[in-house]
């Protein structure tokens, strides 16, 4: 029994033995490419031993060309066979692009990659010419590696989203290579990252966070003023948008996912979105776009501050600004909103219903402030009301065919007034709105009366025309008359 | 009030014998007919240029002429100068009336066949003053230097660049340059306050003395009456008395018309905004720019605006010289051809312009 044993032993390892050996030879023998340079200990075969093309059985011919069945080195690596040897420049890109950009051939190997990379790529900002002047500027190795090629889920992938920045930084964080291609672009994206809450959060193993790719593409990557790139000023809000608008995907990070929605709907959103004023701000304005993190209370006036210079100095030189950093109040956003903010009207202003200055300043408690604002508010509504004035009496005076222009220009300063005023409100200082206010009111009465005068000059041009034509016909009656009388006296 | 007139003429009198001159007058006859009314054309023609000379004078006063300053200066004429606004507005309106009334005079004379020997001169001046009014009206549409102008002036001189041979170079003179820029506006403003005043100042004169010389001109009909049947007027003081009521008649139109229609000055001219849409010329080449646009693109060999152009300048030779060719007239016999071609240019311009206008 127990020689029946090591009988049934030897011959299961013998099988085994056998199983192995035909495995191995029928694994191998279509890539004896692979068998000589492993055995010779050569790096790239042992690379490409971890290869996801080497797992797919694709051979090194599949590359480089040649015929792997054969163990002649002669007739396997001769041009005959097809042989191309080590592929440099273009050539390497075409070789991947001989099967990647091939539906066909793809579908053999049951793969639901896109066959468009290649495309893309040509067309990316990575896809004009090298230095050289070659080549192109990026060969896929350039991101993918060579001999081993991991797949992007794969954490040993350099496009892997926890390899990616490491990989992107291998050039543009390189001062002296990118200086060969765009001197003035920073290289300090990949640091800046890293002081980022994207960028914390993914030095802590956080790979759902946006790293490069997430925001700029991978293989369609455009410069930022190229239209169709994904961080293009109008397009930049919605690639934002990708992540932070999908509450499935943002759970974890318990922020809001509604800040799309309300920017698309504030003044900014409708300037960039929907006006295409690109000077509008669009997300990475106030929140930074590779250091990327939300404004802290004591910045906000100074993120708002570089566009709106002269409120966020007004402002910080009043007496709100210590008020509202004693109470932690976000300077700007406790009176205007962060991503829903609308357009600034007067009817913010005072202590009516939709006005906000009333939600501090009570009656009862606060009596000086709530006084200013009304005040203000009061004064302001009037500077309105004379514009309006103004405008219809040149509008009246227009109508009627007089030459106003000169009053007209005039009304500009009456409006600029009144924008001033608005934007003296951030000084929270009575005086010095009044001041504005005042000049406003002169403009606004100036143009009032210059209308005025003009209307009254149409009635005069009338009048002065009904006198003419008595007097002119008065003479034509005493011509015809005279005419009559000499043509009469001559008949007689 | 009358012994006060009669001392003021008999102070003049003694001085320079003015009995003499308006006995004269007295003695000079002017015919009446069926169609005397057309005579009075020629003095309107002649009042509305008085009117244009004393009112551009007066422009002159405040006008500057550069592209800086044109369209502000008119401004500034119609807003602050006392009256500036009525007298601006008198010269653009008496311009067309201008036009208006030398034409009438000018088809007037056509088919009364006035033109015949020996007014030959008469009409040959009479035509080139014409022309001249027209060119008064295209250098002076270009000086307020607003939008309208700007553009007007553009495409009336590209036309005139498409004549071949002579054209581009008349152009480049016209413009000062390629292109319509201040030079332009200086030459035009230079043309229309001293050249063309001159030059029409000649020819007027020469007008006026022939007319004075030779008299008015007679139809066919009451020519060949005996003398005893014509029926005259005297052209002092009946004629003249008659020929200053119309011209107050047109005087108090011209100011209703600036008043009810003040002259508009538009937007500055801006070289690098694009034309307006629908952009026209003046009323009186209306007709000749429609026609240019109905004119295919290549008529045969040779390109259809130069064919428009050539074809225009032909028609106007052949008008003018017409005391040459139309020998009946000057026979003394009936010419219906010529009134049929008369006709003819009445309704072709009647129509296109009213297309023009409506298109």
């Amino acid at each position: 029994m127990d020689s029946l044993r090591k009988a049934l032993l030897f011959i299961f390892i013998c099988s085994l033995c056998l199983f192995n050996l035909n495995y191995a030879k029928s694994l191998n023998s279509a890539n004896q490419c692979f068998i000589c340079h492993e055995s010779n200990g050569d790096k790239a075969s042992l690379l490409f031993k971890k290869d996801i093309h080497f797992k797919a059985g694709v051979t090194c011919a599949g590359c480089h060309g040649g015929d792997p069945r054969t163990d002649d080195m002669e007739k396997a690596m001769s041009k005959r066979s097809g042989f191309i040897g080590v592929p440099k420049g273009d050539d390497i890109s075409k070789a991947c692009k001989k099967c990647h950009s091939n539906p066909e051939i793809m579908k053999k190997y049951n793969s639901v990659l896109p066959t468009n990379q290649a495309g893309l790529l040509q067309m990316s900002v990575h896809g004009k010419l090298s230095t050289s002047g070659k080549e192109n500027m990026l060969q896929c190795i350039s991101c993918h590696n060579a001999h081993g090629i991991a797949h992007v889920k794969d954490k040993a992938s350099p496009v892997h989203p926890s390899n990616v920045i490491k990989t992107c930084g291998s050039c543009h964080s390189n001062a002296s290579f990118m200086r060969t291609y765009n001197p003035s672009l920073p290289i300090d994206q990949a640091v800046k990252y890293r002081t980022s809450v994207h960028g914390m959060l993914h030095a802590k193993g956080d790979n759902k966070v946006a790293v490069c790719t997430s925001c700029h593409g991978g293989h369609d990557i455009r410069q930022k003023n190229d239209l169709k790139s994904k961080v293009y000023k109008t397009n930049l809000p919605s690639t934002c948008a990708h992540c932070h608008s999908n509450s499935e995907y943002m759970k974890e990070y318990k922020i809001p996912t509604n800040q799309f929605e309300k920017y698309t709907q504030s003044v900014h959103g409708i300037a960039l979105l929907k006006k295409h004023d690109v000077s509008a701000p669009a997300c990475n304005d106030c929140h930074g776009n590779h250091g990327a993190t939300p404004p802290g209370i004591e910045s906000i006036s100074k993120v708002c501050g570089t566009c709106h210079a002269l409120n966020s100095e007004l402002f910080s030189s009043s007496p709100h600004k210590k008020a509202f950093d004693e109470r932690k109040y976000p300077e700007c956003e406790t009176c205007h909103g962060n991503h829903e903010i609308i357009t600034a009207t007067d009817r913010l202003l005072g202590v009516d219903k939709g006005a906000v200055c009333g939600n501090c300043h009570k009656q009862n408690d606060n009596v000086k402030g709530f006084k200013v604002a009304k005040t203000m508010r009061m004064l302001i509504d009037s500077l309105e009301n004379s514009e309006k004035r103004a405008i219809a009496l040149v509008n009246e005076a227009e109508q009627k065919g007089m030459e106003i222009s000169e009053a007209k220009y005039k009304l500009r300063d009456a409006h600029q007034a009144r924008l001033e005023a608005r934007t003296m409100v951030h000084s929270f200082n009575l005086s010095k709105f009044q001041g504005v206010v005042r000049k406003g009111f002169s403009t606004a009465s100036i143009v009032n009366h210059e209308a005025e005068l003009a209307v009254n000059d149409y009635y005069y041009r009338r009048y002065g025309l009904g006198v003419a034509t008595l007097i002119i016909t008065i003479l034509v009656i005493s011509l015809y008359k005279t005419i009559r009388r000499i043509e009469r006296k001559k008949k007689v | 009030m009358k012994s006060y007139w009669k001392n003021i003429y008999n102070w003049i009198n003694s001085r320079v014998d003015l009995s003499e001159l308006v006995e004269f007058m007295g003695k000079k006859y002017v015919p009446v007919h069926r169609h005397s009314v057309w005579y009075y054309f020629g003095g309107v023609s002649l009042f509305l240029f008085i009117i244009q000379v004393v009112t551009g004078i007066l422009l002159l006063l405040y006008y500057k002429g550069s592209t800086d300053l044109a369209f502000e200066s008119i401004q500034f004429i119609m807003s602050k100068v006392e009256f500036g606004w009525l007298i601006r507005s008198i010269h653009s309106w008496t311009a067309n009336l201008f036009i208006l009334s030398a034409m009438i005079h000018m088809f007037s004379v056509f088919f009364e066949k006035a033109y015949r020997k020996p007014r030959e001169i008469t009409w040959l001046t009479g035509m080139l003053m014409f022309f001249l009014a027209l060119g008064f009206g295209f250098s002076g549409y270009l000086l307020p230097w607003n939008e309208l102008a700007f553009f007007a002036t553009k495409v009336g001189t590209d036309i005139v660049g498409v004549v071949p041979v002579i054209g581009k170079p008349i152009m480049v003179f016209l413009r000062g340059g390629e292109d319509v820029t201040g030079a332009t506006l200086s030459r035009f403003f230079g043309f229309h306050i001293a050249v063309f005043p001159g030059i029409f100042t000649i020819l007027l004169s020469i007008h006026l003395l022939l007319v004075q010389r030779q008299g008015m001109s007679e139809p066919f009909r009451t020519h060949d009456e005996p003398d005893w049947e014509r029926k005259t007027m005297p052209f002092f003081p009946n004629f003249v008395l008659r020929d200053l009521l119309l011209w107050l008649i047109v005087l108090n139109i011209l100011a209703i018309l600036a008043v009810f229609f003040p002259w508009e000055l538009g937007k500055k001219a801006d070289a690098f905004a694009s034309a307006p849409a629908g952009i026209k010329p003046e009323w009186y080449f209306l007709f000749m720019f429609q026609t240019l646009k109905y004119i295919p693109g290549k008529l045969w060999l040779i390109d259809g605006e130069i064919l428009g152009i050539l074809l225009f300048g032909a028609a106007g030779l052949v008008w003018l010289m017409i005391p040459f060719w139309d020998r009946k007239s000057n026979r003394g016999e009936k010419n219906r051809m010529v009134n049929y071609i008369g006709l003819f240019v009445i309704i072709y311009i009647i129509v296109f312009t009213i297309v023009g206008w409506i298109v």
